[in-house]
């Protein structure tokens, strides 16, 4: 009855995808600490902290909705990697993946933000009014973005678009989908919470934003669903604009390159406040964005 | 404690098979909340920039204290203080560690006959290490970490333990200080102000 091949595959791949983004983590806090002069974490420190995470020995709980959050959040990120062709092999597509996985990368902000809504803290409420406020703002060039893709690939597919890129060449080398690169990135750093967008975590600004309430084995589902989405975040960035892959290894040769793209930007920028960003997002990312689908008509 | 909070707050079993991998990762990523009392917040941030970087083991200063274990008092306590930190304590999840340095969490250090510091601050919360000196350097600091982190190997590090076995005693001396009910006194204190 059950499709035991393609069962055992999912798990091989949600292992393997979790395991790869908690070292990106970690490359992500080793690199930025050799950006400061300094010696940095081991890459394997996110695995430790969940682990630590994971052997707390309370947890406290709000309610129900405070403990479901984070797992649709883990699961909202899972299902968003099942869609993506990994490495020539997809688990599951459909017609639209490119829109299905677009918006699944989005699902788990709101999962997260369900969660942090239900303990009552008002830093909570701070981080998620500034989360939404940037998922709303960021949403015009993101779009603007992937409909320039659509345009010139008249594919809505991922592997359609992956296959037209190993015959016609990498995306980034048309000039109209380099510019919907440069716009695809900076929704890119947002989307991975990154420095000049890390509105909503804001570390040290509204103590930890959304996720000040959470700790113990929910800040562990948190951190392994972080991990999960970076690594589903960089594949997407890898499949798009920089012509997917053959096998594991070009595929973690270009994520890691888009990951480090993201590091240098992070460490040298200082943060937004929330209604510049909002400014920011409505203006450059836009004009850039409406030229790429003006130029690909 | 958290029974009238409102929160539901459970126990977890111990798995004793996977406690010494536990134990290691405890050791090894010791969160720590970003509390900074006293002089001491001035020699805080040096141990996370360049020169003497605590992130090579793992250590993080973190904003929320849910997420953290490690509480570092790193300096003198007044009642008004030792209220929050109070606070903070208990919001932080089980195994949770405490490391006080400077003269003045001891035994009052210069502020000996002050009447406005918190003379010997374990008598409040339970204190796993202490570090003296009136500041201590960085390095002495990380000797301290150094220590928790043994403890912490060998189990010995059992603040939270003690603070709940002897929550009384606690309860009782924090009562002393600052009257009965201080909680939601505090709490209502600025009603009146608005
Ligand atoms: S021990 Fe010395 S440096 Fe530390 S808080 Fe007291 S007076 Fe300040």
């Amino acid at each position: 009855m059950f499709d035991w091949k393609l069962i055992l595959e999912a798990i091989g791949m949600i292992i393997y995808a979790t395991f790869v983004g908690f070292i990106f983590m970690g490359i992500e806090r080793k690199a930025m600490a050799r950006i400061q002069r300094r010696i940095g974490p081991p890459i394997y420190q996110p695995i430790i902290d969940t682990l630590k995470l994971l052997g707390k020995k309370e947890s406290v709980s709000h309610g129900f909705i405070y403990d479901f959050g984070p797992i649709f959040a883990l699961g909202a990120s899972i299902t968003a990697l099942l869609f993506l062709p990994i490495a020539n092999f997809q688990l599951f597509s459909s017609n639209a993946d490119l829109i299905v996985v677009a918006y699944l990368l989005e699902v788990p902000m709101l999962g997260i933000m369900l969660g942090a809504m239900s303990s009552g803290n008002p830093y909570s409420a701070v981080g998620v009014q500034r989360g939404l406020l940037t998922m709303v703002a960021m949403q015009l060039p993101y779009g603007l973005a992937l409909i320039a893709l659509i345009q010139y690939y008249g594919s809505f597919k991922l592997s359609d678009i992956v296959a037209l890129q190993s015959l016609h060449g990498w995306s980034i080398l048309v000039p109209a989908l380099l510019i919907a690169m440069v716009v695809f990135d900076i929704v890119f750093q947002a989307m991975l919470g990154l420095e000049p967008f890390d509105i909503i975590t804001a570390p040290a600004e509204i103590s930890m934003g959304p996720m000040v309430e959470y700790g113990g084995k929910h800040a562990a589902l948190l951190f392994t669903q972080h991990a999960v989405q970076l690594f589903a975040e960089t594949a997407f960035f890898a499949i798009l604009f920089l012509g997917g892959a053959s096998n594991l290894l070009e595929l973690l040769v270009k994520q890691i390159a888009v990951l480090f793209i993201a590091i240098f930007i992070a460490s040298i920028y200082p943060r937004f406040t929330i209604d510049q960003a909002a400014k920011f997002f409505w203006k450059w990312p836009t004009i850039l964005g409406i030229i790429a689908v003006l130029l690909t008509m | 404690m958290s029974e009238n909070d409102g929160f539901i707050s459970y126990e977890l079993q111990e798995f004793k098979l996977f406690e010494p991998l536990f134990r290691w990762a405890r050791k090894k990523s010791l969160w720590i909340v970003a509390f900074c009392t006293g002089c001491g917040g001035i020699e805080m941030p040096p141990l996370f920039t360049a020169r003497y970087d605590l992130e090579r083991f793992g250590m993080m200063p973190n904003p929320a204290p849910r997420m953290a274990d490690l509480f570092l008092i790193t300096g003198y306590v007044t009642p008004k203080t030792l209220k929050r930190i109070i606070i903070t304590y208990e919001m932080m999840q089980d195994p949770k560690y405490v490391l006080a340095h400077g003269s003045c969490p001891i035994n009052g250090g210069v502020y000996w006959d002050s009447y406005n510091v918190v003379k010997q601050l374990d008598k409040y919360i339970p204190i796993d290490v202490a570090i003296a000196g009136c500041m201590p350097r960085p390095e002495a600091v990380m000797d301290g970490i150094r220590e928790i982190m043994r403890k912490i190997e060998t189990g010995e590090a059992d603040g939270w333990k003690r603070y709940r076995e002897n929550y009384e005693w606690y309860r009782k001396n924090q009562d002393e200080l600052f009257g009965e009910g201080w909680r939601e006194k505090d709490a209502k204190r600025w009603l009146a102000w608005l």
